[in-house]
């Protein structure tokens, strides 16, 4: 049992779950008021910002009026939430979730809410302030039974069954009630985009509560981990899952925009866009549990929204493909006094270089597991590689997006000869078809650039930058992309040195060093993670096991993960859940069990 | 004559409806002219579509034959008299057609008058289909307009 402590209207970052529906996803705090929701999709506008602005942003509250205890969990299996009140007038419990469509006439979007009594007689309250478009003061209008936002194209409307007789006030519409055992009532949110709302009835809510339930106890049951940290395994497969959307097969980084790196600081970036990046450790992830599906739509979504950029590979993209990702800032509040709050990512302009080793990577997982590629992305592959040869020369903003200037990061340039061996692996194995002496040459080159640039004898370690003795967990990545075997000398010089100068515990920093912006981070889970899979590649199963029992103990009390955690303080930090953390676990997992078997 | 009615009223529907979707896309509107029709017919999302584009399509050829008695009737047509026929169209249309006649036969449209029940319903457009949007009215009427423009021009040119 536990009671949230907001600071001034924020709760924890720790303290949310996510429900969602392939779409998007909605943020509930531990007292139950959902505090982040962009409607219809991921990375359309919020209608509930309070996330970002407690007092303009709106939210839908749900929770006792009297003072309470609150525990939660998702269903088993699932990404339906529940979360428990207990007070001194008796205990209830509230279920949360985003259905699923399921062949009838639903709602364009729907969050259902639904309140059980357990014991006593509980007075309920709840209240709901949609606010679209990041904070747009909206009237409230009653139509057909229903309460109703409209804002241009979008629509959301508020009903209920048995919890009260809604009043509105300024923007917000809301009521109080009593619940007791055996009277359970609902709160149903129906959004429409560019169509009239569908006002669903309860019972077909309820339906559909439960058929989504099924379904993600259903899509659970085929992921294929047996391992000793199943549970996290499991759950961070269904936070991925709501990372996916569904319409594209694009995976979002993460579901929010501007959660802070450092509290009241600046580091503070929208994650609501997909990272070519991230597509190595996203194939191996999910053909590792086995969602070959999910996995073929997100190579498949790669290759045509790197089409439009072709043979560049942009830093990152949006869910529908496209390549613009225009940056700016919203007058919101932010996080605890942490602005700007950004919308768009200034990155997509970057040049990085390591992106092209990912998704050759991918490319490579994709045609062994699925045996084959077609004629056409063969073709783009074999010319992703050549231009490979012609820029893993050029200084980049690195894995880490530097706002300073581009400069030679090692990382990148192992990373472009992990592409580069891909592509021959690939062309060896009749996938593709190019200059396979080229590329060879070229990887060689690459090689001699790494090995006499980039290492240091001081340190025992490959170097951040050539010619310079600073560290970066990237450089794991050396070990994890198999840019040399996992267990040359000086890979495993740089896994110790890695965890020597920049481990805090369990937790690894990126870096120690310059990136251009003011203020600090905190560690970054997902080198944390990567820590813990370079050990087991390296067949160090005791510190892998150690680590990985460690990291996995920091998730949040459903089992979600942020980008970083402040390892003096153990609080969340960055965009939440955050889908690197959620893929590096599972690699980690997937790689120790691998290696234990 | 006749076939430039035909002719007229397709391509008067094509343009009616790709304008309603700009408009749509562009954050004016949430009409949905198929949606709202094939939904009449089926529940499910992707049929009521394609139904409701087939329906309007059909519908939009029955105005065109409407026109086209004025025409005959007035003994003239042309693009002008064809946006005149447009506007007054499009006028019903925002008055009476969608906002009283729809939500009547409609068996899921709402009316002020229900209440959240035990079917789903979708949201009622108001007068002058003001539910779906401030901007509705007029996005419906400018393409109602063109609509009629089209209808006449083709009745006119084919003689």
């Amino acid at each position: 049992m536990a009671t949230v402590k907001r600071i001034d209207g924020f709760a924890p970052i720790a303290d949310y779950a996510a429900v969602g529906d392939g779409r998007t996803a909605a943020l509930i705090a531990l007292d139950g008021s959902i505090d982040w929701l962009c409607l219809p999709d991921l990375d359309s506008p919020s209608t509930f910002g309070a996330l970002l602005d407690a007092e303009a942003g709106g939210r839908f509250e749900l929770r006792p009026e009297t003072p309470f205890e609150s525990t939660r969990r998702y269903l088993p299996e699932t990404n339906v939430l529940e979360t428990t009140f207990s007070t001194a007038e008796g205990t209830v419990r509230v279920t949360d979730a985003m259905t699923l469509p399921t062949g009838g006439l639903s709602p364009y979007r729907e969050v259902v809410r639904r309140v059980d009594g357990l014991s006593g007689e509980v007075p309920m309250r709840w209240r709901a302030e949609p606010r679209p478009a990041y904070g747009a003061a909206v009237g409230i209008e009653r139509r057909a039974g229903a309460h109703l936002v409209t804002c241009g194209s979008n629509a959301v409307a508020v009903l209920s069954w048995d919890a009260g007789e809604p009043e509105v006030d300024d923007g917000t519409v809301g009521s109080s009630f009593v619940v007791q055992a055996g009277t359970p009532a609902q709160l149903v949110l129906a959004a429409a985009h560019q169509e009239p709302v569908v006002f669903p009835a309860r019972d077909e809510t309820a339906d559909r509560l439960q058929a989504t339930e099924r379904f993600w106890h259903d899509w659970t049951g085929e992921r294929e981990y047996d391992g000793p940290w199943r549970d996290a395994v499991l759950r961070s497969a269904l936070a991925l899952k709501l990372l996916v959307y569904a319409p594209s097969g694009a995976i979002a980084a993460a579901v929010t925009t501007s959660l802070p790196e450092t509290v009241g600081g600046e580091r503070n970036w929208d994650y609501r866009f997909s990272w070519p990046r991230d597509s190595s450790f996203a194939l191996r992830a999910l053909l590792g549990l086995g969602c070959s599906r999910e996995a073929q739509a997100f190579f498949s979504w790669l290759m045509h929204a790197s089409q439009l950029t072709h043979p560049d590979v942009r830093v990152l993209y949006r869910l529908n493909g496209r390549p613009e990702a225009d940056e700016r800032s919203l007058p919101l509040a932010g996080y605890r006094d942490s602005r700007p709050v950004r919308v768009g990512n200034g990155a997509a302009g970057q040049t990085q270089l390591d992106v092209y080793g990912e998704l050759l990577d991918a490319a490579t997982q994709v045609a062994r597991s699925t045996g084959g590629l077609d004629r056409d992305e063969g073709g783009r592959l074999a010319k992703i590689a050549d231009h490979v040869c012609r820029i893993w020369r050029k200084p980049d903003a690195g894995i880490w997006e530097a706002r300073s200037d581009p400069a030679p990061f090692t990382q990148s340039k192992m990373m472009c000869a992990v592409a580069l061996d891909r592509a021959c692996s690939l062309a060896d194995e009749g996938f593709l078809h190019g200059d396979v002496a080229r590329w060879r040459g070229e990887a060689a080159r690459i090689r001699e650039f790494v090995e006499t640039r980039c290492y240091s004898e001081r340190k025992q370690s490959y170097t951040r930058s050539p010619d310079d003795d600073l560290l970066d967990a990237a450089l794991l990545m050396g070990v994890i992309g198999r840019y040399d075997e996992p267990t040359a000398p000086r890979l495993v010089g740089t896994v110790d040195a890695v965890r020597r100068e920049l481990a805090n515990g369990p937790l690894v920093h990126r870096y120690a060093s310059e990136d251009g912006l003011p203020g600090e981070e905190g560690a970054f889970l997902a080198c944390s993670f990567w820590l813990a899979e370079a050990f087991a590649c390296q067949g160090r199963l005791d510190e892998a096991t150690e680590l990985m029992d460690e990291l996995v103990g920091l998730a949040n009390d459903v089992g979600l993960y942020s980008e970083e955690i402040d390892p003096a303080t153990g609080e969340f930090l960055g965009n939440f859940p955050q889908g690197l953390s959620h893929l590096a676990l599972i690699s980690a997992a997937v790689a120790i069990a691998e290696a234990t078997a | 004559m006749i076939w430039g009615a035909i002719v007229g009223g397709l391509a008067g529907t094509f343009v009616l409806t790709t304008m309603l979707r700009a408009a749509s896309e562009l954050g004016w509107t949430r009409i949905d002219i198929p949606f709202l029709l094939g939904t009449a017919l089926t529940t499910d999302r992707v049929r009521a579509k394609a139904v409701g584009y087939s329906l309007h399509f059909v519908f939009g050829l029955l105005f065109a034959l409407g026109y086209w008695v004025i025409f005959v009737v007035v003994g003239e047509s042309g693009v002008l008299l064809g946006a005149l026929l447009g506007l007054l169209h499009g006028l019903f249309a925002a008055s009476a057609l969608v906002n009283v006649l729809l939500p009547v036969v409609h068996p899921r449209m709402g009316t002020g008058f229900d209440a959240a029940g035990s079917a789903p319903m979708l949201e009622p457009p108001g007068f002058l289909l003001l539910n779906y949007g401030r901007r509705t009215p007029l996005v419906t009427l400018a393409a109602h307009i063109v609509y009629g423009a089209i209808v006449g021009g083709f009745v006119s040119w084919a003689g």
